[in-house]
């Protein structure tokens, strides 16, 4: 199994090409959903007709589940809790992108050369959050309370959850056992 | 002029001195190791101290993590919140 390894004074951690697609496609499917699609835009940035549709919309309580765990509500008062969001969440919400967009770069080695290895040097903090960000999206799609692994085991194996769950599981092991070096 | 203050006046001074607090809320997500790591990182507590403040909002589901002005915790909630915890500030409610 997949492991992240203390190397001197930093970490690697070792994946499979199975491993590092489930990893890579979680990954830009969150970046897609904080509004980040990755691909090459054809227009000039200067273009003021660009600069116009690229107005950033209002900023507002999203309606998506995933969205509002990942960019909670600071306040419970709903004014309080918007004004705080308008001033600060593209902040959070970049430092989110930074990181799966570090992440993804790593993992796109391995993938585009087709084949599982070692990714050395690699930022222990930015995977951590990354990890973390990525089970906390799993987690709400996939409902998860206290009683989801005794739910998981009970599972058929056909049932089309199981694979999600079984990843979910898969990056929690992955996260403790960085945590583990780093503790 | 009276030394006394006045009730009215006594409870504007509480109003103002009384501090803001931010809130760590449990979820059935976030790993213990990981938010004793992120009290750690954040806010510089001993291992047994942030193991103390972890398990308070495990077993509690919630835990005042910092107290200060309303910057500070804006500042702190804000940061909890790119680690992922789920974390509210307010007007601290004991006076």
């Amino acid at each position: 199994m997949s492991s992240f390894e203390k190397v001197g004074e930093g970490y690697s951690l070792d994946l499979t090409l199975d491993e590092a697609h489930i990893l890579i496609n979680l990954v830009e499917q969150l970046l897609e959903l904080l509004g980040e699609g990755d691909f090459f835009h054809h227009y000039d940035s200067n273009d003021p007709l660009a600069q116009l549709l690229a107005m950033p919309s209002e900023i507002v309580t999203p309606d998506d589940p995933v969205l509002l765990r990942l960019l909670p509500n600071a306040y419970a008062d709903p004014e309080a809790a918007s004004d705080f969001r308008r001033y600060t969440e593209p902040q959070l919400r970049g430092s989110k992108q930074k990181n799966l967009r570090l992440v993804r770069e790593e993992l796109t080695i391995l993938v585009d050369e087709n084949h599982g290895g070692v990714i050395e040097e690699l930022n222990a903090d930015v995977w951590l959050k990354a990890l973390n960000d990525l089970r906390i999206a799993l987690s709400v799609r996939l409902e998860i309370d206290e009683n989801s692994f005794d739910k998981f085991e009970m599972l058929p194996d056909e049932d089309p959850q199981k694979p999600v769950y079984a990843v979910y599981f898969w990056l929690g092991w992955l996260q403790e056992n960085l945590l583990g070096l780093l503790l | 002029m009276s030394k006394t203050l006045t009730k009215e006046e006594v409870n504007i001074s509480e109003l103002i001195d009384r501090p803001w607090i931010t809130i760590v809320w449990d979820d059935p997500v976030n790993l213990m190791t990981y938010v004793t790591h992120v009290f750690i990182k954040l806010f510089g507590f001993s291992k047994e101290r942030a193991q103390e403040l972890m398990m308070q909002v495990h077993n509690e589901g919630r835990a005042v993590v910092s107290t200060g002005t309303r910057e500070e915790m804006e500042r702190d909630v804000q940061r909890l919140h790119e680690h992922g915890l789920w974390a509210t500030l307010q007007r601290d409610d004991k006076i």
